[in-house]
């Protein structure tokens, strides 16, 4: 599983890097109307199944500006499936600081919705 | 809060060149109630702020050619107070005096609370059910939109970012027409919604339908048409039965989000309520306004 | 930049950064530290100032929407070391407890009866909706206003 390209579905990352063989660096762009997050920070992968195509990974990013910023905890998964093969995607995200004090809700919503184009991208990159 | 380069600008046109000049870092403002707090969090960080307080003639509230044409720096007071809105859209002055606190009102304009493009607000909601117009200028010069194409996402309009919402135009109602607002917030007087409606409807001389215009505040990620609830009444006279189903289809019509105000579930199940109460509120006025 | 301000009948000239709101230059370029900060976002009034006559929150006000006008503050009520009737009225029935929000209450209550000079019971409480106490209950409030009223 090639994390950097996984971690490039999602829609509005940029700048991927690796910090070591488990840990990388990379920025979150976010908006919201006139609200504009960089939400920069490290995602980590803490298990992958080499055999199956499975990894969870922790993410956690900032936005330095604005003092909030998110943690998640996510995993991906390809399992047999009727008819071919099926994607799983799980998060568990938590929004910190200024950003959760003033609109949990929508960042929640923004949240869901990244996560579904995500979803989408990335069946899109592996064909299934 | 973050430094910003401040304009005052003493002319519309100087106000629109100013943020034309400013691309992306320019971000306009008038009473500030609503943007102060988002940049005071850091969220919005503009690197100009063109202030519009300066420029004249966009505050007024004048009837003309069967409609009522309300400048975009009129505050929400303004409005409330208008003899010309009291007379001819009594719905609106209440939906204005229902907001927030007379602090806001007093310096809050409605130029400013429809760019801001925020669903939970109340005018909108009225503004829609009455089919108003939004005008807009820009530096290649005027356009206007139906209120319905206005609102795009959640803090999202169609403005282009070297725009600016200069008024709105409001056609007088037709004879036989009424309509109702209602704001159902179960905690404090100075809270948004937990949903909001207004119905706004035009009978036939033998009662029936003629037309219904159906808004929804605080239920979705913008101020929302009941367009299936609309099409259900078109046509139809007042019973129990299609009241239900006005409801039922309201609920339909939403995607509530879920926060201090209410489940989603919460929101969903009391837009059927509100919808009905308020049809029936305006369908009543509607009959004492027969032409 | 540069901003001209009458604050309590007393012009001022002053050099603001641009995103100083109007609170901090009174609390803290004019000492006017009267006006309270609540709870930075409008819905309190403890922040109530009246801004070219009419009652606004300073605390999201630039202090720039100044520039050209008149601020008067809870400072400003009295004049020739007599009490404004409100202020009074608030001393004489009970109107505060521990104060934090009194500046507010009386800033807002002037305005009333300035806008309306003998409101029922349903226009004072309409009005003063936006003023928070955790004191009093708020019925105390009400009494001094319609005592200053009928001075």
């Amino acid at each position: 599983m090639d994390i950097p390209r996984v971690a490039g579905c999602i829609p509005g990352v940029e700048e991927i890097r690796p910090l070591d063989d488990s840990a990388y660096r990379g920025m979150l762009r976010v908006q919201v109307g006139p609200i504009r997050l960089a939400l920069a920070g490290t995602i980590t992968v803490e298990e992958q199944d080499r055999n199956a195509w499975r990894a969870s990974m922790r993410a956690e990013a900032s936005d330095r500006k604005a003092g909030g910023g998110v943690r998640a905890r996510m995993t991906v998964a390809l399992l047999p499936a009727e008819g071919g093969t099926e994607l799983v995607v799980e998060t568990d995200l938590s929004v910190l600081g200024k950003i959760g004090e003033f609109g949990q809700p929508i960042i929640r919503k923004k949240a869901d919705t990244t996560m579904q184009e995500f979803a989408a991208n990335l069946r899109a990159a592996l064909g299934v | 809060m973050i430094a910003f380069d401040y304009r005052s600008p003493e002319s519309l046109a100087e106000a629109l060149a100013a943020l034309d000049e400013a691309g992306d870092e320019g971000k306009a403002i008038a009473g500030g109630t609503a943007l102060v707090i988002l940049m005071m969090q850091r969220l919005v960080r503009p690197g100009r702020l063109v202030s519009l307080r300066r420029v004249p003639g966009l505050d007024r509230i004048e009837p003309a050619d069967g409609e009522v044409r309300i400048g975009a720096l009129a505050t929400h007071r303004d409005v409330e107070t208008s003899p010309v809105i009291r007379e001819r859209f009594p719905v609106l002055a209440e939906t204005f005096r229902h907001v927030a606190t007379l602090r806001i009102r007093n310096i809050a304009t409605v130029g400013g609370s429809l760019a801001h493009a925020d669903p939970n607000q109340d005018p909108p909601v009225t503004l829609m059910a009455l089919g108003a117009r939004v005008r807009i200028a820009g530096p290649g010069g005027e356009r206007r939109l139906p209120l319905d194409e206005f609102f795009v996402e959640y803090y999202q309009t169609a403005l282009r970012q070297n725009e600016l919402v200069v008024g709105l135009e409001l056609p007088f109602p037709a004879p036989g027409s009424g309509s109702a607002f209602i704001k159902f917030l179960p905690r404090t007087a100075d809270d948004y919604a937990t949903v909001a409606v207004t119905a706004n409807l035009t009978l036939n001389p033998d009662g029936a339908c003629r037309e219904a215009r159906i808004a929804l505040g605080s239920v979705g990620p913008t101020t929302l048409r009941a367009r299936e609830v609309e099409a259900l009444l078109t046509g139809e006279r007042l019973t129990e039965p299609l009241l239900t189903a006005a409801g039922e289809a309201a609920r339909r019509a939403v995607d509530p989000i879920a926060d201090q105000r209410g489940s989603a579930e919460y929101k969903r199940e009391m837009t059927g309520v509100f919808v009905r109460r308020a049809i029936r509120s305006a369908w009543a006025r509607a009959r004492g306004a027969g032409a | 930049m540069k901003i001209s301000v009458t604050v309590n009948g007393s012009p001022r000239d002053l050099d603001v950064a641009p995103q100083r709101r109007l609170i901090d230059l009174l609390r803290y370029d004019l000492g006017l530290t009267g006006t309270k900060e609540g709870c930075s976002v409008g819905v309190c009034g403890a922040c109530t100032v009246l801004l070219n006559g009419k009652m606004v929150s300073s605390c999201l006000a630039l202090a720039g929407f100044a520039d050209g006008g008149e601020v008067t503050t809870v400072e400003g009520l009295a004049s020739d070391e007599r009490l404004h009737p409100v202020q009074q009225a608030f001393i004489d029935y009970g109107g505060f407890q521990c104060g934090i929000c009194t500046p507010g209450q009386v800033v807002a209550a002037r305005a009333l009866l300035d806008a309306v000079p003998s409101p029922t019971e349903e226009e004072i409480k309409e009005w003063m909706m936006g003023n928070l106490c955790r004191c009093t209950g708020y019925f105390k409030i009400i009494e001094s206003i319609q005592r200053a009223a009928a001075r």
